[in-house]
C-alpha cells in the first residue's frame, strides 16, 4: 500500500489494517508432550494470531470481527488500539500509523476490552466517568455535559449515584462503553461487549451500539462470537479463525452468497440411498427427511453462477430417471452459523439453516 | 505537565471520595497501623538476646525515635515499590493497566502522578503515625521543614526511579511480582537499621550501601529529624553538607534515568510480547 491509490485508499477508511501479522512466542518450563508423555525442560511454542490480516472499516460502519475462541480477534482489537504492537504490517486509524503516532491515535479511539472490570468499583458511575475524562484531558463545563449525556444515552440515570460494585454485570459493561466514550472518539472498538450478559442487557447493549452509528456516525469494530449479534448488528462481517481472515464482505452478502447455495427438494417418495451418488462432488445431499407422503430433500450446489445451473440440471436429470417426481423447490435462507462453519471448515449443521421460508 | 497535572487531579479526588467514603476503614486503619508499629517496635527490642539490653535501649528515646523513624521509612519505601509491583499485577488483573496504557499520556506519566498522589497520601498519614508513636516512647523529634521537604521529595525520586525500574520487570513478567515482595522487604529493613557507622564498613561495603535506593535518605532523614542536624560533637551542621545528602542526588538522578529508561523499554518489550494486561 505504498503507492498513491493506496493511501487514498487508507484515507477513506477510518481504521485499516494493512497486511497485520502477529504471532506469540511462549516458553513452557517443565513441559509435558501429552501425547507422547515426552518431557523437557523448556518447550517453546508459537501461537499465530493475526496472518496478513487487511481489512478496513468506513465512517459509520458497524463492522463485525467473527470467530472463535482464540481465533485472533482481541489480538486484532489491540493492535488497533496499540495494546499489541504487530510483527509486521501496518494499523492506520484515519490515516495515522498507529505505531508512530499513537498519542494522536489515541485520543480518537474508544476500547472497550473483554472480560476486564475497566470501571473502578469503590467509584459511582458519575465519579468514574470524571475520573477517566480527566485521564483523557476532558475537563471542565464539558467533561460535566459530557458526562449526564453519556449516562443519559446508556440509560443508567437512576444509577449514576450508586457504586459500581453494586451494578449488575449488563450495568458494569454499559458504564464500560460510557467510559470508552468519554472522550467522544469517532471510532469505537467492542471486544465481545454482550458476553455473559442476560437477553434484556444485551438487546440494550445492541441497540445503543445501532445507536451510536447510525445517529451519532460512529465507526464499530465489534468482536464476538455470538452468531446472532454479528448478524443483527454488523453492516460487514470479518470471519477470522487461526490468525487468517478468511472472508470480509457485508453481512447480506455473506448470507446470500450461501442462501444461493441451499436447496429444499420436495419428492413424492422416499430418496434410495445412493441415488444420488453420481452427483457427487457438484451436489452434496445434506439432510433427508421421510415422511408418509414423500420426502424432502436438502442439497448443496457449487457457488458459481454456471456450476450451480449445471449441478442442478444434473440434480432434475438423475431425479427424472429414477423417476422422481419433484413437487417443489425452494432457495433456503442460511443464518450465519451456518456460513461461519463452512467459512471455517467446520461440518455444517442444518439447524444453521431457516426453515420458516416461503415456498 | 497538563496530562500530570490532571491525571493528579483525578487521583486526588478519586482518593478522597475513597477515603471519605470508606471512613471507618482509613480510621481502623489507622488504629491499626498504630498498634502495629508499637508490637513491631516493641518485638524488636525485646527480641534482643539480653531483654535487660532491650529495656535499656527502649528506655533510650532517641534510639527508639530513630528506629521509629527507621520503620515509617520503611513503610514508605515499601509502599512507593508496592504501587509499581503488586499494584501493576492488580491493575493487570482488573484491567485497569490497559485503560492506563490507552490514556494518550501514556503509562510513565500515569503511574508518576499516581505515585505522587500515593506519596503525599502515604506521608500525611505515616506523619500522624511518627507523632503519636514517638510521643508514646516519649522521645523527640526536631522538624525543620525545608531540609524534611527537600529529604523528602529526593527519598520519593529515588523509590520512584527503583520502582520504574522492578515495575518495568513486572509489565512483561508479571509472577515477578511475587519475588519483588522480598526486594521491598530488603527495603524495609534497611531503612529501618541504615545508619552512617554501615558506611565505615570499608569502600565495597560503603559503595553498595550508596547504591541501594534507600540508606542515604534513611540516614539523612534521621539525622535531620532525630538528631536535629548535630554531629556526634554535638555542633550543628546542616543536612545539605551532610555527604549522604550528595551521595542521595547522585542516586536520584541515576536511579531515576535508569528506572524510567528501563521502563519504557520493558513497555515496549510488553506490547510486542503482549503481555501488558495479562496477568
Amino acid at each position: 500500500m505504498n503507492n498513491d491509490d493506496g493511501k487514498q485508499d487508507i484515507q477513506k477508511y477510518t481504521v485499516y489494517l494493512d497486511a497485520v501479522s502477529k504471532t506469540f512466542h511462549t516458553s513452557h518450563f517443565l513441559y509435558k508432550e501429552e501425547e507422547t508423555g515426552k518431557r523437557s525442560l523448556i518447550k517453546k511454542k508459537e501461537a499465530c494470531a493475526a496472518d496478513r490480516i487487511t481489512f478496513g472499516i468506513m465512517p459509520g460502519e458497524i463492522m463485525g470481527l467473527l470467530g472463535p475462541n482464540g481465533a485472533g480477534k482481541t489480538t486484532t482489537v489491540k493492535m488497533i488500539s496499540g495494546l499489541v504492537k504487530p510483527d509486521s504490517g501496518t494499523v492506520y486509524v484515519n490515516g495515522m500509523n498507529v505505531e508512530k503516532k499513537r498519542k494522536q491515535v489515541l485520543s480518537q479511539i474508544g476500547v472497550v476490552l473483554e472480560g476486564t472490570r475497566t470501571s473502578i468499583w469503590p467509584l459511582t458511575p458519575l465519579e468514574n466517568l470524571y475520573y477517566y475524562g480527566n485521564l483523557r484531558n476532558i475537563r471542565g463545563k464539558i467533561l460535566k455535559e459530557r458526562t449526564q449525556q453519556l449516562i443519559d444515552f446508556i440509560g443508567l440515570t437512576d444509577k449514576k449515584d450508586v457504586e459500581v460494585r453494586k451494578l449488575s454485570r449488563g450495568q458494569k459493561q454499559k458504564l464500560a462503553i460510557c467510559i470508552a466514550l468519554i472522550a467522544d472518539p469517532k471510532i469505537i472498538l467492542l471486544d465481545e461487549p454482550t458476553t455473559g450478559l442476560d437477553v434484556q442487557s444485551s438487546r440494550s447493549i445492541k441497540d445503543k451500539v445501532l445507536e451510536l452509528t447510525r445517529k451519532y456516525g460512529r465507526s464499530v469494530l465489534v468482536t464476538t462470537h455470538d452468531m446472532h449479534v454479528a448478524q443483527e448488528l454488523c453492516d460487514r462481517i470479518g470471519i477470522i479463525n487461526k490468525g487468517k481472515l478468511i472472508t470480509c464482505r457485508p453481512t447480506s452478502e455473506l448470507l446470500e452468497l450461501f442462501s444461493k447455495q441451499i436447496f429444499s427438494l420436495r419428492l413424492d417418495r422416499n430418496l434410495a440411498e445412493g441415488d444420488l451418488d453420481s452427483l457427487a462432488p457438484h451436489i452434496t445431499l445434506l439432510e433427508t427427511v421421510s415422511a408418509e407422503d414423500g420426502s424432502t430433500i436438502t442439497v448443496q450446489v457449487p457457488e458459481s453462477y454456471f456450476e450451480r445451473s449445471e449441478a442442478l440440471y444434473l440434480l432434475f436429470e438423475t431425479l427424472r430417471r429414477k423417476k422422481y417426481q419433484l413437487r417443489s423447490i425452494q432457495q433456503k435462507q442460511v443464518n450465519l452459523e451456518y456460513v461461519f462453519l463452512q467459512l471455517t471448515g467446520e461440518k455444517p449443521m442444518l439447524n444453521g439453516i431457516h426453515s420458516e421460508e416461503q415456498e | 505537565m497538563l496530562g500530570f497535572l490532571l491525571i493528579m487531579k483525578a487521583e486526588i479526588i478519586r482518593g478522597w471520595i475513597i477515603t471519605r467514603r470508606y471512613w471507618f476503614r482509613t480510621l481502623t486503619g489507622l488504629i491499626i497501623g498504630y498498634g502495629m508499629l508499637m508490637i513491631l517496635i516493641a518485638g524488636f527490642f525485646y527480641s534482643q538476646p539480653a531483654i535487660e539490653k532491650g529495656i535499656n535501649q527502649l528506655d533510650d528515646p532517641t534510639r527508639a525515635t530513630n528506629y521509629i523513624l527507621g520503620f515509617i521509612i520503611g513503610l514508605f519505601a515499601f509502599g512507593v515499590i508496592g504501587m509499581f509491583t503488586q499494584g501493576i499485577q492488580g491493575m493487570a488483573q482488573t484491567g485497569v493497566l490497559e485503560q492506563l496504557c490507552l490514556s494518550p499520556y501514556g503509562l510513565v506519566t500515569n503511574f508518576l502522578a499516581r505515585a505522587v498522589v500515593a506519596s503525599v497520601t502515604t506521608i500525611f498519614y505515616s506523619a500522624l503515625m511518627v507523632y503519636f508513636v514517638v510521643l508514646s516512647v516519649g522521645g523527640k523529634l526536631y522538624f525543620d521543614p525545608v531540609p524534611v521537604i527537600v529529604l523528602l521529595t529526593l527519598s520519593f525520586i529515588n523509590l520512584l526511579g527503583f520502582g520504574f525500574m522492578v515495575g518495568g520487570l513486572v509489565l512483561v513478567f508479571k509472577q515477578v511480582g511475587q519475588l519483588t515482595i522480598i526486594v521491598r522487604m530488603a527495603l524495609f529493613a534497611l531503612a529501618i537499621f541504615a545508619r552512617e557507622e554501615f558506611l565505615q564498613q570499608g569502600w565495597l561495603v560503603s559503595a553498595f550501601m550508596h547504591v541501594l535506593p534507600i540508606t542515604d535518605a534513611s540516614i539523612c532523614l534521621k539525622y535531620v529529624l532525630v538528631s536535629g542536624q548535630r554531629v556526634s560533637s554535638g555542633e550543628f551542621m546542616s543536612v545539605f553538607f551532610h555527604p549522604c545528602f550528595y551521595w542521595l542526588c547522585a542516586s536520584c538522578i541515576i536511579w531515576t534515568l535508569i528506572g524510567i529508561s528501563l521502563f519504557k523499554i520493558m513497555e515496549n518489550y510488553s506490547r510486542y510480547k503482549g503481555t501488558l494486561g495479562i496477568y
